[in-house]
């Protein structure tokens, strides 16, 4: 079935590029280029967005300039890209046929980009944008999105939109297991009443109650045809949620009752993306999940250190969607903690693409898969530009990081869904 | 990980507290069984460690015991052979149950061996044997707290507290629990019971609550601000708020204090701090309050020299050590501050006569240093024959001078300014712009010019405006960045419509000029400030697409971000 959808995919995308070639080029274009010649990668996904909203031509040349975008040449682009510091080249037919040729020689395609995905953010509404990678990054791009949470998810608004991003939320309704060390903290208290009332508010009994069936709805709009797309400890928690649908996993400090003592053994695998026969952490004491985190950044006695990990290179023509997500001017990249920060690969579910991995380690960084009619991409750690990000640090300022290669990653996938659609349309 | 380097740091300063007391102590008594102990601490020092290793063991049947067993624990830390410790360690502690620091070695050495549940056990018979004292509590809420196990040191804590019936002799290892709790206002009042007998853990008390968020910040100044006054919770409050980037809210730590000899050490250590970083009025106020307890020539120097880098030459001849005493003194450390304070009161002949009086004091160079400064007084008064006249009193190196320089651009003499200034030592902003402006001339004089200068100086900020403005309209090759010069002199002194309505010149009548954009990112800036973010942004995207080359583009693409809310706002 992988297979199938992945040949379907690639027709699509190879007849496509085959009737762009023959087809008469007048206009002049826009070339993004995303190497080291870029002066504002993040930028430069905005400015791609926005033309592709405005309903000008855009396209994605995977591989070729470190996955540069062509963009129709008109005059609110060459505006915008003035005003936020992004490398344009004007591209006339000669140079353009030129780029086609070594794109059709080369691993390198031309994506055709067509629908600007419509974003929600599952976030608190009292979060500041600073609070999630995710968020931090679309603010600095210019790319609009809708954040919303317990109440919009339960009222059905989820299918408003084609593209999802979770952060650091624990979908086991345990509140990241912060009571451990911050039970006393007037926030952790805020947090706490706060989700306790939603709870009461939407008829659960419970936190973990609400969260798992948060949860559940994700897994449906998934299995629905949406875009997810996870980092930090919702990765893994949103998996926990999902095979512990029908067991209590939860710790009694927040809902009153231990774990199900048999909680490993009652998961039911068959319903998660990624993961399988992962173990519960079965100590109310030790802040870790599970044993799908590789890192366990809060357990003392676990924590391992960070390294590097590396991108895969797919072959563009015959696995777009891969290369898609990869596309970077760097291919090694500094790794950073998270609540959850990698994923052990013993845990990984056959056909899993892995995206991303640190050489000799028993975990990977970036993975994704297909899911019913959708798709779903996980980035462990919480921010690629603050590896050891604490409670209470100050916000990342972007404007810093402009070329930051950890940072495309994640807004390669708010790009990746605007080609996605094509298939499923045709 | 942040906690633990803040426990570590913490249990550092402790460390290194005890050993090096002790070791004068013991040097001081050396009786004769003690000699092993001595060639083994010689041996260690040279890096002998094997050789050092049986010559403390020996020790520790002696008199040097307890500094024995130190030696042979660090020893064996360096050889890698720690489990050598245990059954020692053992004997030891039975030989001398009472012994507090054989039972501390005991809980390190078994938890660098990783054998937890013996350092666990050993804890049990600690507190087995003396159910009275807080020290096995302590020792062990540190070990744990050294791994990050905050939960774990947390029970310790509570069991202490169920024991004993206070943790009154625990409040450092409480404060740094809850601290790596993220209980920062419970960490806050165990530090400040801590601080109150041990006021050198000042910077680690403000290290460990540094983290703590904005949201808390309040009620952690409020714990350390309430009554009654303690010293020690005072400079760890104004180290915290130095950490937390707001230094001036720093003195509102110390101000109240009740002078004392304690209170004035803080003051003099915080005004350090803040004339280090040119914080002169807090400076002046932290020294002025320590002049009031402690009247040292020293500090009466540092106060006037603050108050006068403040602005404030009357406070700084109240503050400066009167001109007595011993005559060579007074001339080298104190009439210079007298003199600089005169001439910015504009009292350029009362800062002459007072140098006759001890011209004789002076080596040339400090004579000729003293007279420019004059000379800058009597440009004060706008009397620049006196003020040439002091100058051309120096000879050959006061016409050559930067102030020279000034004077000559004062006088409207561009020829000789241009030479003197381009040579000249001094690298302020006033002189940038000068040098910019003169560099663009060609003229060799220009009087109206050379007379919005002399009224800047004068701190006639209103007059050097118009001046500037009607120089700018006589010149017009240099017309905007005259206008630019009045333009921020209108801004920074409040003055906004007066200065919108210069800038609107520069973008509109010159905007082929390098002002223009700097023009328009100074106008941007201001109607950001005054909250006018829809206008400040027009001001920007228009800068930044009118002037694709300027080198301001990066600070004016910031300001854009921030003016969209798409970076975090500055802190």
């Amino acid at each position: 079935m992988h297979m199938l959808s992945r040949f379907v995919r690639h027709f699509t995308f190879a007849t496509f590029a085959v009737l762009a070639a023959a087809l008469p080029i007048r206009a002049q274009r826009l070339l993004v280029p995303m190497d080291d010649a870029q002066s504002n990668h993040l930028k430069a996904y905005g400015l791609t967005y926005y033309a592709i909203k405005s309903g000008a031509s855009a396209e994605w040349l995977l591989n070729y300039r470190g996955g540069s975008f062509l963009l129709a040449d008109t005059p609110e682009l060459r505006r915008r890209a003035g005003l936020d510091g992004i490398t344009i080249e004007s591209v006339d037919d000669g140079k353009l046929a030129d780029i086609r040729a070594e794109i059709a020689s080369s691993n390198m395609e031309s994506v055709p980009l067509e629908k600007a995905p419509k974003i929600a953010v599952y976030t608190p509404p009292d979060a500041l944008p600073w609070d999630d990678a995710v968020t931090l990054a679309l603010n600095y791009a210019g790319i609009p999105y809708t954040a919303l949470y317990d109440d919009e998810v339960e009222h059905g608004d989820l299918s408003k939109y084609d593209w999802l991003h979770l952060h650091h939320e624990d979908f086991t309704g345990q509140l990241n297991k912060f009571y451990l060390s911050y039970r006393d903290a007037p926030w952790f208290i805020d947090l706490l009443q706060k989700n306790t009332a939603a709870a009461k508010r939407l008829g659960f009994a419970n936190i973990p109650a609400l969260k798992k069936d948060v949860a559940e709805k994700i897994r449906e709009f998934v299995e629905r045809g949406g875009f997810l797309f996870a980092m930090c400890g919702a990765t893994e928690t949103l998996e926990l949620a999902i095979a512990g649908h029908d067991v209590d996993i939860a710790q009694s400090f927040i809902d009153g009752t231990p774990m199900d003592p048999d909680a490993d053994k009652k998961m039911d695998w068959s319903r998660t993306f990624a993961f399988q026969n992962a173990h519960l952490e079965q100590s109310p004491f030790v802040s870790s999940m599970s044993d799908i985190d590789g890192h366990q950044v809060n357990v003392p006695g676990r924590q391992q250190p960070l390294g590097t990990f590396t991108l895969f290179n797919f072959a563009a023509k015959f696995d777009p969607v891969a290369s898609m997500l990869v596309q970077d001017h760097r291919s090694v990249i500094n790794d950073f903690y998270g609540v959850t920060t990698s994923f052990n690969k013993s845990v990984l579910k056959p056909g899993v693409t892995v995206l991303a991995t640190e050489e000799g380690a028993p975990w990977v960084k970036y993975i994704h898969g297909d899911y019913g009619k959708g798709t779903w991409t996980y980035y462990g750690g919480h921010d690629p530009e603050d590896p050891r990000h604490a409670i209470g640090n100050p916000p990342t300022d972007l404007s810093l990081f402009k070329n930051s290669p950890g940072y495309r990653l994640i807004l390669n996938n708010v790009l990746f869904p605007a080609a996605k659609k094509k298939p499923l349309k045709t | 990980m942040c906690a633990w380097v803040r426990v570590a740091a913490t249990v550092l300063v402790l460390l290194l507290h005890s050993p090096l007391s002790t070791l004068h102590a013991l040097q001081a008594q050396a009786p004769a069984d003690t000699m092993a102990f001595y060639k083994a601490l010689d041996l260690e020092a040279a890096g002998k460690y094997r050789d050092a290793a049986p010559l403390f063991r020996t020790a520790v049947h002696t008199t040097a015991a307890v500094n024995a067993l130190l030696g042979l624990e660090r020893v064996y830390a360096e050889l890698g052979w720690p489990d050598s410790l245990v059954t020692l360690l053992d004997t030891l502690i039975t030989q001398n149950p009472h012994e507090d620091t054989y039972r501390t070695v005991q809980l390190r050495t078994y938890q660098t061996l990783g054998r937890d549940a013996d350092v666990r056990r050993a804890f049990d018979v600690w507190v087995h044997d003396a159910p009275t004292s807080a020290t096995p509590y302590r020792e062990y809420a540190r070990l744990l707290l050294q791994r990050n196990q905050t939960a774990a040191a947390d029970s310790v804590l509570a069991r202490a507290k169920q024991s004993l019936g206070t943790t009154s002799d625990l409040s450092l290892e409480l404060a740094q629990t809850r601290a790596a709790q993220g209980q920062w206002v419970p960490s806050a009042q165990a530090w400040r019971v801590a601080l109150r007998s041990a006021n050198y853990l000042e910077q680690a008390a403000a290290y460990a609550l540094a983290p703590a968020p904005s949201s808390v910040r309040d009620s952690i100044r409020q714990t350390f601000l309430a009554p009654p006054i303690d010293v020690g919770g005072r400079r760890a409050l104004a180290d915290l708020e130095s950490t937390w980037g707001s230094p001036a809210d720093g003195w509102n730590a110390l101000e109240d204090l009740p002078p004392d000899s304690a209170a004035a050490d803080a003051w003099s250590e915080f005004a350090k701090q803040a004339e280090a970083e040119e914080r002169w009025s807090i400076a002046r106020e932290a020294l002025e309050s320590a002049l009031r307890w402690r009247k040292t020539p020293d500090l009466s120097v540092r106060a006037a020299t603050a108050a006068l880098n403040a602005g404030d030459p009357v406070a700084a001849i109240r503050l400066a050590p009167p001109m007595q005493g011993d005559s060579a003194t007074v001339a080298h450390d104190y009439l210079p501050l007298h003199i600089r304070a005169l001439a910015a009161l504009a009292r350029p002949a009362d800062a002459e006569r007072l140098m006759t009086a001890y011209d004789r004091f002076l080596n040339p160079a400090e004579h000729n240093s003293l007279t420019r400064t004059i000379a800058w007084g009597w440009v004060r008064t706008g009397d620049m024959t006196r003020a040439r006249a002091a100058l051309a009193a120096t000879g050959a190196d006061g016409d050559s001078s930067d102030a020279a320089g000034w004077l000559a651009l004062y006088d409207g003499n561009l020829k000789t300014a241009r030479a003197l200034l381009r040579g000249g030592t001094e690298s302020t902003p006033e002189l940038a712009v000068a040098l910019g402006l003169i560099a663009r001339l060609k003229a060799d004089t220009a009087r109206a010019i050379g007379h919005a200068f002399l009224a800047l100086a004068r701190g006639d900020s209103a007059g050097a405006a118009s001046q500037f403005v009607a120089a700018g309209e006589r010149t017009p090759q240099v017309r905007s960045l005259l206008f630019l010069i009045a333009a921020r002199i209108q801004s920074a002194t409040g003055h906004q419509p007066q200065a919108v309505a210069l800038w609107t010149r520069i973008v509109q009548a010159d905007s082929a000029t390098p002002e223009a954009p700097q023009a328009e990112l100074d106008w941007a800036r201001a109607l950001r400030a005054s909250g006018n973010a829809a206008e400040a942004g027009k001001h920007l995207e228009h800068m930044i697409l009118t002037y694709p080359e300027s080198a301001l583009l990066p600070q004016a693409r910031r300001e854009l971000e921030l003016v969209h809310g798409a970076i975090p706002p500055n802190p």
